[in-house]
């Protein structure tokens, strides 16, 4: 059972290539076609793979690039640079990340390396030194490129551009992204010098299709895995029934994420043990609603009666004043007014007490100050401070179903219209 | 090597043939039929008459200089001859040699025209006669007279400061056919051989100052090698060589892509003759003057401005080395290639002299370079790229840069490129626009027209494409951009489609229009119809619930929570479960990641508010389509 873990494990999260991503073919050629003439003939190439997250823009260029090193005299010779928009957030670093990964810093040695200015120099002075025929293509892979477009003069992206449309070093420029609109956000000059090509990845697999591939996903190889009596029960039991089928179908609609599907594969993976040796309709019923469970109603959960009630006081006024901010005090007041109907005066606190619920609420992020900047200036008078709700009605509503032993009062004044 | 002659073994003697046919009195000159030469000790004469074609002493004795004999006269008792030259193929400049199109043929001249050259000369620079034939394109091994053809060209050169010239009369335009060749040579230098005991020499002189005053000359500078020693900490970086070769294009289309794509340095730049002659007339007279000015070029990007100047550059280098120029430094730099504008100045300096320096101390170094004579100095051409990014508050990169070409000593000559036709009003203080002067060109975009005479000279004979398909391509392009990137990558782009679709791998055929379609479709399509379509079913709905709160608002922004009711009510009438807020909310931030919604940052939570980029009738057209 360790090894059914360990394997599916991997391949859901270290993201194990498969041999051939599916569905994709034409995108897949195109980008082979294209990067095999980077390495084969010298030519200067610029693309982008363009798709919503999880969508496998990064697994399609890494089966085409494992595909591609394959081949003897391409492993040799093309050389890469991977750099992503999260970790290079200037020119500065994505240039010194460049010379490393190309090793050009052993040119100058142990000497602490220049300035910025110092660097680009550098940097096109040896791209420009190359030649079609004669030096090693490079491979500029750039992750996350709309970001690389909000740099100081998209300096980076401009020098990249332009080697690729001039005749110097042969590169490839890939950039993947999520969005749609990235070239309106290339200046002028740099779109000029990109060569426009698109390649669009888009989840277009129907539901049977999706099926099949959860199944894919889970199911053990029949020859190479040792035993094979325990891989036959294994995989008979990823048969699709009614109730598994619903839940996926849920899953589906909401999104065709392959990264969320492994999330719940995953949860299901954890409760598989020696006693619970196969996976049953009933724990992937439990990972999903595990999965779709809404985060602030769990939150409301752990609150205390009176902070709950200050939630409530806050849906009152939030539909009294149709969603606008509200301070502390119209807060104790709705509550207060809430107590005074009452005749049992369980829940009556001061003013301090409330306070300090409060501030809890405002930690959690239930409520949320209108204006952050001016609530740190106004710290003493803490209970006029404009806030906002955060949460929707249903949300409330919601959350007391499942409070346990909720007081029924409290119940019934969340449900009453009038406060 | 044809030696063409034998001028300084024998005396020549030359005289009148006849009585003056006419006398002017008021230059006191008589006019004569025919010149008589004769050589010492030999009875053969040659009989010159006015439109004959002759060979005059030029440099030396391989390279005689060509002419057509108009007039001859007698003044002031020197036998004079009035003529019109050509110009052969090795006295035409390198660059104006480009103006002709296509190869000229060895022995081609051209007429000449210009004020630098007087078309008097002393009859005794003449060597001998010359037969020069016309001829056409497809005569060219025809000539029946044991002689070589000429090929016509069909543009005149001109000198570069005769701009205004009317146009010639058809026959002096037309194309001449010069033979001396080879055979004729080789009886000529027999001949030599013969009178080898003559006594030499005719007076030269006379015929070198001829030979300055028609292609003018300078003494050639020798160039100063920038020799500052470089420490291997400077050693320059490079990507390290392959170890195999990389492979040449096979195939038609493969040739073709190569050719198409926009590093490839294409032989001529077409349609840009009138740009590249106004500022090779503009740099070659301020380096001849050996002042300096400053030039503003615009254009939007992919218009070729950057490469029309380098092109301007190339020929003016093989001028110089020709020593039709005086020797010149030429420097670029790019406003996107530095960091800062400062860099700018030590840039400048280390190609110039090679030396590294901060910036202040680099401007300093500038200032006294440009600011005091020097010996030998020789003009600079400086290019500036992408010149908006060199504005900095005070500008003062951009003053320095236009200040230095009017300093008395500073032969430089500044030429800037930019996108925008008003930059100079637009972001340049008084002082500054003022020293770049008005020399300003601006490029236009292309037209679909040029845009295929681009390919075509670029494809230059290889057959890949169907004339439609071409048409279409530089239509669209121009229509939209007029970029020669944007059509040389479509082009590019439809070869491989063409090669992926043809059924026959060994036999590709012609790119046609389908391919052609298809590559336009590619770049130019957006995707923001198709996204949707394949989004989630609840990401859908998400979106028709956000068209259908902007409906009730009225607005076109609407907050999260509003959406949220609307996309709950749609779900129920759909018939499926709603999603909690954390799920709606995620299918939201799916939605703004790929920039279909337009969100605020995703800390408000609920209270975000929810635009969208996308038009209403494409989404509504994309849901309602499935």
């Amino acid at each position: 059972h360790l090894q059914v873990q360990t394997l599916l494990r991997e391949r859901l999260c270290h993201q194990q290539l498969p041999q051939r991503p599916e569905g994709v073919d034409s995108q897949h050629k195109h980008l082979m076609e294209l990067l095999k003439r980077t390495a084969v003939h010298g030519e200067s190439n610029s693309v982008l793979i363009i798709g919503p997250r999880g969508t496998g823009k990064t697994q399609l260029l890494r089966c085409v690039l494992a595909e591609l090193l394959a081949e003897e005299d391409v492993d040799k010779t093309l050389l890469q640079v991977h750099l992503n928009g999260l970790l290079q957030t200037d020119d500065r670093i994505a240039l010194k990340e460049i010379t490393r990964q190309l090793s050009l810093e052993n040119v100058v040695g142990d000497q602490v390396f220049g300035s910025f200015a110092e660097n680009l120099a550098f940097l096109l002075e040896a791209l420009k030194k190359g030649d079609r025929s004669s030096s090693r293509p490079v491979l500029f892979i750039l992750d996350e490129f709309d970001l690389f477009a909000h740099h100081k003069n998209q300096t980076l992206l401009y020098n990249l551009l332009d080697v690729s449309q001039s005749a110097q070093t042969p590169v490839a420029v890939v950039g993947l992204t999520c969005r749609l609109d990235v070239l309106e956000l290339l200046e002028k000059r740099v779109k000029s010098r990109f060569s426009h090509r698109q390649i669009h990845l888009l989840p277009s697999l129907s539901f049977s299709q999706y099926l099949q591939a959860v199944q894919a996903q889970l199911h053990l190889p029949d020859t190479t895995f040792p035993d094979t009596t325990f891989c036959y029960d294994w995989n008979a039991s990823l048969k699709v029934d009614k109730s598994v089928e619903a839940v996926l179908l849920r899953h589906f609609n909401s999104t065709k994420d392959f990264r969320s599907l492994h999330r719940l594969l995953m949860a299901i993976l954890c409760r598989v043990s020696v006693n619970n040796p196969t996976i049953k309709p009933a724990d992937l019923l439990d990972a999903s609603r595990l999965l779709s469970a809404d985060a602030m109603t769990n939150v409301l959960h752990g609150l205390s009666i009176l902070e709950l009630c200050l939630v409530i006081a806050m849906k009152h006024l939030n539909d009294i004043y149709d969603g606008e901010p509200f301070n502390l005090q119209m807060v104790y007041n709705e509550f207060k007014r809430f107590l005074q109907r009452k005749s049992n005066s369980l829940y009556n606190f001061e003013l301090p007490v409330v306070m300090k619920a409060f501030e809890h609420l405002q930690q959690l992020e239930v409520v949320r100050p209108v204006d952050a900047a001016a609530a740190v200036a106004a710290r003493a008078q803490r209970e006029y401070q404009l806030v906002r709700l955060m949460l929707d009605h249903s949300q409330i509503m919601e959350a007391l179903q499942k409070y346990p032993q909720c007081p029924t009062d409290v119940k019934q004044w969340a449900a009453s219209a009038f406060g | 090597m044809a030696r063409y002659l034998t001028r300084n073994r024998l005396r020549r003697i030359y005289k009148w043939g006849g009585f003056p046919v006419s006398h002017d009195r008021k230059l006191k000159t008589d006019e004569y039929d025919s010149l008589h030469i004769s050589l010492e000790d030999l009875p053969r004469t040659t009989v010159i008459t006015n439109g004959q074609y002759i060979l005059i002493e030029g440099v030396d004795d391989d390279h005689p200089y060509v002419a057509k004999v108009t007039k001859l006269i007698e003044s002031d008792k020197k036998k004079k001859a009035l003529v019109q030259w050509f110009a052969r193929v090795g006295e035409v400049p390198p660059n104006k040699l480009k103006l002709l199109g296509r190869e000229p043929h060895p022995q081609e001249i051209f007429y000449y025209e210009g004020p630098t050259c007087e078309d008097e000369i002393d009859v005794e620079s003449i060597l001998n006669t010359v037969q020069v034939h016309q001829s056409l394109l497809d005569d060219v091994h025809s000539d029946g007279d044991d002689s070589d053809e000429f090929l016509p060209s069909v543009k005149e050169l001109r000198s570069s400061s005769d701009e205004e010239e009317e146009p010639q009369e058809e026959e002096e335009e037309e194309e001449e056919e010069f033979c001396a060749r080879l055979d004729s040579d080789d009886e000529i230098v027999a001949k030599k051989s013969k009178r080898g005991a003559a006594a030499p020499r005719t007076p030269r002189s006379a015929r070198k100052s001829q030979a300055s005053m028609r292609t003018p000359r300078k003494t050639p500078v020798k160039k100063a090698t920038p020799t500052t020693p470089r420490t291997p900490r400077h050693a320059t970086p490079s990507i390290p060589s392959r170890s195999l070769p990389a492979r040449q294009p096979g195939s038609a289309l493969e040739e073709a892509r190569a050719r198409l794509h926009v590093s490839s340095v294409p032989e001529s730049l077409p349609c840009r003759e009138q740009e590249f002659q106004d500022i090779y007339n503009f740099v070659e007279s301020k380096v001849m003057d050996g002042t300096g000015g400053c030039m503003y070029i615009s254009g939007v990007p992919g218009t070729g401005k950057t490469a029309t100047v380098h092109e301007v550059i190339r020929s003016l280098q093989r001028a110089s080395d020709a020593d039709d120029v005086p020797a010149f430094n030429f420097i670029e730099i790019n406003g996107m290639k530095m960091t800062d504008p400062h860099q700018a100045y030590v840039q400048i300096l280390q190609k110039l002299t090679g030396q590294k320096a901060t910036p202040d101390h680099a401007a300093a170094l500038l200032e006294k370079r440009f600011s005091h004579a020097g010996p030998k100095k020789e003009s600079t051409v400086l290019l500036v790229d992408e010149l908006d990014l060199l504005w900095t508050r005070k500008q003062n990169v951009m003053y320095n840069l236009f200040d230095w070409p009017t300093r008395r000593h500073g032969r430089l000559v500044v030429l800037t490129i930019a996108n925008t036709m008003d930059l100079p009003e637009r972001i340049m203080i008084n002082r500054v626009a003022s020293r770049l002067g008005l020399t300003r060109m601006s490029f236009q975009p292309y037209s679909f027209k040029q845009l295929q005479q681009i390919i075509m000279s670029r494809l230059n004979k290889v057959k890949a494409f169907e004339e439609d398909a071409l048409q279409l391509v530089s239509r669209k392009v121009a229509a939209l951009s007029g970029d020669a990137r944007r059509c040389l990558d479509i082009c590019r782009r439809a070869t491989e489609i063409c090669e992926h679709t043809s059924l026959d791998p060994g036999a590709p055929g012609l790119v046609g229009m389908s391919h052609v379609m298809q590559a336009l479709d590619e770049m130019f399509s957006s995707a923001y119809v198709t996204a949707i379509r394949c989004a989630s079913v609840q990401e859908q709905l998400f979106l028709r619930s956000v068209l259908m709160e902007f409906r009730r608002l009225g607005l076109e922004e609407a907050t999260f929570q509003q959406v949220l009711v609307q996309h709950q009510a749609l779900c129920r009438v759909e018939g499926l479960q709603p999603p909690s807020v954390s799920e709606a909310l995620a299918a939201c931030q799916r939605l703004g990641a790929c920039r279909l919604l337009l969100l605020e940052p995703s800390r408000l939570g609920v209270l975000q508010r929810v635009r969208l980029n996308v038009s209403q009738d494409d989404v509504l057209y994309a849901l309602k389509a499935e």
